[in-house]
């Protein structure tokens, strides 16, 4: 609350400061804020694989069961861990990270698991909006005076900051190609600088007789925004700048942009980055789908794991690749190429860096993927084992405009200890 | 002939006639439903002179000096965002300002009402607080409810009969739109909610899982509340809208315990008023007329006080009590006796909001300047010292626009597609990218960076037709500059203004200097903030 309070004045202050002067006057004052604000923070990039992958034919699978499906598990950097035979480039990336296999949920309808894996709570209870974890990574990692967005979101399905407000919703990036929509002046950029100069002549007189709070917000977002227009950091949104060589190693199309994309942020300082991906519904048809899918997120999951490894940020980065459920153990009769149902009740994800121990496998399922044999990862246990791999306390309450306390994680969440150090 | 009917007329430019013959009349009481519309007027303005009374002898308490009046270019901005959600054009804004009619703000307001842009303005607000998009009805098609509420508040239909229909509706949306309010909120626990803390301005939500922490709510006294709602079947929007049928809405002989209707956590208690008593209930029979009865009661103690306090709201950026939807013990009203004088007059008036929001535009705390003084700048903003200034919500920054640019916008819908529900339109795009989020405070700036470099850089944003038009006969440099303020902020330039902008003009060329100019203006914080 206090934290909030000072980030606010600050805001109004650095606007407020400069207020009589021109706008070679914002500039300045805000890139030494960024400037000075030191130390580098952690942060976050979410895989969000949407529609709900098969465990069993991606990371948990059970060959030679019944309904244990067509793919071949085979080895990882990891002895003993095995995944599916269409991740071979991701399995020589598992001595980073750690599969969960023991994800157990409640929700099994696609929007209410989505919401309740974003935010950690049910959709709809208490009549308020849950902010997603990138907001909540946004609020407590985020700074306010970065040139940059603390939350960007690639294509659709990141959910937004809920009561938290605005400031930490999403930057949606819909069209990797396209990047940050209208960053560039309608106008040539000597004719956009001559506009904010009468802009900031024209203000001064409304802003001195009004005394609006609300209007100093506004020129203080504006102060950001043209920050941002003109920082170098923006370039980060441009993948044309990535050479050519190092592009090629993710592949093309928006996922594998999207994986680039997330890495060249990450790279200067957005703690934040979400990655969707669609498709994983797999009622129908599910082998040659989750086949497709897993060719299509292998080489740039293995990409982006291997260039924040390289470039000494994996450390300090967490990877999670996730969906909103797994799929059901049997294969359904639906047609000649049938497929699996929705399946909360056993699945798993995988995670990378950020100083977890690496290297392992937590929790476990019967033979047929069914049921969870060995520590059971509830939705809750999942966030706040990310918390606290970022440095986020979990426990903290954060307030609705209403002033109601609401907890980052709700009451009942234990870590998975086996991954913190 | 229908009051409604009458009313609208009224406002259509017989005003002047209107009120001098029918002042002579003796007053009736509004609550009879019969009584002629003209001696509105008279209520309103005893009405404006009670609220006046109650803000200044608190002012003169608390020893703040209050600001002037507003001018009358801050006062016709001001007035026709709050009540019809869009700026004036330019030839209205001159045609105000340049009137030597003493009694020009009283008819603006009485034309602000009668315009079908009202119904538009409150069917927005209201819209939103009535339908829960959740993604269990996210195919859901709201259009048929919002032009519901915009033709009864346009009609104004008195508000305990409009609550009435929503309360009881039922029927397919296709026949009945009111029924979208069950739709949207399908469950018990939500439909509880919303009734509660929209229509009554309570907070009961937390004690669906506890008892209340700062309030007396008991969780018992929730599920009595939310019994009911009980009988109730919704159809799920989005099942219906795979199915290519209309939802639709009935209650039932039993209690629904379908899994979407009833939450786990529900209790099963009597059926009980909320702070009130016990009815005597028949199974077989409908219980929503029956709270909705005690709902729309004059006597009920929190409906009209509800919608007073949500006018004042909507009207000064913040409630007499505040949240304008958490009535309770621990939440003084910051002037008890005002709030009692418009709920009081809101039922003497047969629940007339049109009327509500005459008397409020009426009075001169509605009409003072946002400007502070000497004295008030930092004072306690519910003193009302000052007009609190508020921010353009992103439905008035989008008519806003499309007002000022004189044509509708480039970025259309996306085509519907079978079996999806509809497709968002360009308004929708637009508010959903620029909405603040559910509970904000209306007088603050929300946008973040997105929206800044949306409304600086994008096509949307920089339209030239206003220019074009402009431009075409070669006017003198002032003209144009004044046509531009008055297009976008709805007031003359200053003279400091007239001389840079010309200068300016003189620099860059006539259509290109406009150009600028306009986006100057489009991009300042006065065009932004309703003050």
């Amino acid at each position: 609350m206090t934290n909030e309070l000072s980030r606010r004045d600050l805001l109004r202050l650095s606007a407020a400061g400069v207020a009589a002067t021109s706008l070679s006057g914002w500039l300045p004052v805000l890139a030494s804020h960024a400037a000075q604000s030191g130390a580098r923070h952690k942060a976050c990039i979410v895989l969000f694989m949407e529609g709900g992958p098969s465990h069993k034919d991606t990371f948990d699978l059970k060959p030679g069961t019944k309904d244990g499906g067509e793919f071949k598990p085979i080895p990882t950097s990891v002895p003993g861990l095995q995944i599916s035979e269409h991740l071979p480039k991701v399995a020589k990336w598992m001595h980073e990270g750690a599969v969960i296999r023991s994800m157990s949920t409640g929700e099994g309808a696609h929007g209410r698991a989505r919401y309740y894996m974003h935010t950690g709570y049910k959709e709809g209870v208490g009549g308020i909006v849950h902010p997603t974890l990138g907001s909540i990574v946004s609020k407590e990692l985020g700074r306010p005076d970065f040139a940059m967005p603390n939350f960007v979101a690639v294509g659709r399905g990141a959910y937004g900051a809920g009561f938290l407000g605005a400031k930490h919703q999403p930057l949606v990036v819909t069209d990797t190609k396209r990047g940050v929509e209208n960053l560039r002046p309608f106008t040539s950029s000597e004719q956009f600088d001559q506009r904010i100069g009468l802009l900031e002549e024209m203000e001064s007189a409304f802003h001195r007789e009004y005394k609006a709070a609300s209007a100093v917000d506004h020129r203080t977002t504006y102060a950001r925004a043209v920050t941002l227009m003109k920082s170098k950091e923006a370039k980060a949104f441009d993948l044309s700048l990535e050479p050519e060589s190092s592009r090629s190693k993710y592949g093309s199309g928006n996922f594998a942009e999207g994986c680039l994309l997330a890495r060249r942020l990450v790279e200067v300082g957005v703690p934040f980055v979400e990655v969707g991906l669609g498709g994983w519904d797999t009622h129908q048809d599910n082998f040659d789908r989750v086949k497709r899918l897993s060719q299509q997120i292998d080489q740039p999951m293995a990409a982006l794991i291997g260039d924040l490894k390289e470039r000494g940020l994996l450390k300090d980065t967490l990877v999670i690749w996730m969906g909103e459920f797994g799929r059901t153990p049997r294969i359904n009769a639906r047609g000649a190429k049938p497929g699996r149902d929705h399946y909360p009740r056993a699945w798993s994800t995988a995670m990378w860096g950020a100083g977890m121990k690496a290297g392992q496998v937590i929790g476990e399922t019967d033979k047929e993927g069914a049921t969870v044999t060995k520590r059971p990862t509830s939705g809750l246990d999942f966030l706040a084992t990310v918390c606290t791999l970022l440095g986020i306390t979990y426990t903290k309450n954060n307030n609705t405009p209403n002033g109601r306390p609401i907890r980052i994680v709700e009451k009942g969440a234990t870590p998975i200890a086996e991954l913190l150090s | 002939m229908n009051r409604s009917k009458l009313i609208i007329r009224w406002g259509q430019g017989l005003v002047a006639a209107l009120t001098a013959t029918l002042l002579a009349l003796p007053a009736l009481s509004a609550a009879e439903n019969k009584a002629p519309a003209p001696n509105e007027s008279k209520n309103a303005k005893a009405l404006a002179a009670k609220i006046d009374q109650r803000i200044e002898a608190r002012l003169r308490e608390e020893k703040v000096p209050a600001s002037p009046a507003a001018s009358d270019a801050e006062f016709l901005r001001r007035v026709s965002l709050d009540i019809t959600g869009v700026i004036p054009t330019a030839e209205r804004a001159k045609a105000f300002l340049d009137s030597g009619d003493p009694d020009k703000r009283a008819k603006l307001i009485d034309e602000l009402l009668a315009s079908p842009e009202y119904g538009k303005r409150m069917a927005d607000v209201w819209q939103d607080l009535l339908l829960t998009r959740t993604s269990d009805n996210r195919r859901m098609n709201p259009a048929p409810f919002y032009a519901w509420l915009k033709e009864n508040f346009n009609a104004n239909k008195p508000w305990d009969r409009m609550t009435r229909e929503l309360l009881t509706a039922s029927g397919t949306q296709d026949k009945n739109a009111a029924v979208t309010y069950f739709v949207a909120n399908e469950s018990v626990d939500k439909i509880t909610d919303n009734v509660t803390k929209n229509l009554l301005g309570v907070q009961l939500q937390c004690a669906q899982c506890h008892n209340h922490p700062f309030t007396a709510w008991k969780q018992t006294e929730y599920w009595a509340m939310a019994a009911f709602f009980m009988k109730v079947r919704a159809d799920n929007a989005n099942r219906a809208v795979r199915q290519g049928s209309s939802p639709g809405v009935s209650e039932g002989p039993q209690i629904n315990r379908n899994r979407r209707a009833l939450p786990e956590s529900a209790k099963m208690v009597p059926a009980k008023f909320l702070g009130g008593e016990q009815p005597k209930l028949i199974e077989r029979e409908a219980y929503r007329p029956i709270v909705a009865d005690w709902i729309t009661s004059p006597k009920n103690p929190y409906f009209a006080r509800a919608m007073a306090n949500r006018v004042w709201a909507m009207m000064f950026g913040r409630g007499i009590v505040n949240p304008v939807d958490d009535m309770h013990e621990g939440n003084e009203p910051s002037h008890p006796e005002l709030l009692k004088d418009l709920a009081d007059g809101f039922i003497a008036s047969g629940f007339d909001v049109k009327e509500l929001i005459r008397a409020v535009a009426l009075g001169k705390t509605y009409q003072r300047s946002s400007k502070p003084v000497e004295g008030n700048a930092d004072t306690d903003r519910a003193l009302l010292a000052r007009m609190p200034i508020k921010v353009l919500p992103a439905e008035m920054l989008f008519d806003s626009l499309v007002q000022v640019s004189g044509s509708a916008p480039v970025r259309e819908g996306r085509p519907a597609r079978q079996g999806r529900g509809p497709a968002a339109g360009p308004r929708q795009q637009f508010v959903n990218f620029f909405r603040a989020d559910e509970g904000a405070d209306p007088t603050e700036y929300n946008h973040g960076i997105p929206q800044a470099l949306r409304v600086m850089n994008s096509a949307q944003f920089n339209r030239t037709t206003l220019v074009d038009q402009l431009t075409r006969n070669g006017p003198k440099p002032e003209e144009a500059i004044e046509r531009l303020f008055l297009s976008v902020l709805s007031r003359r330039p200053t003279s400091a203004e007239t001389t840079r902008f010309t200068a300016h003009l003189t620099k860059a060329g006539l259509r290109s200097g406009c150009n600028d100019v306009l986006w100057v203006l489009l991009n300042s914080s006065e065009c932004v903030v309703n003050r």
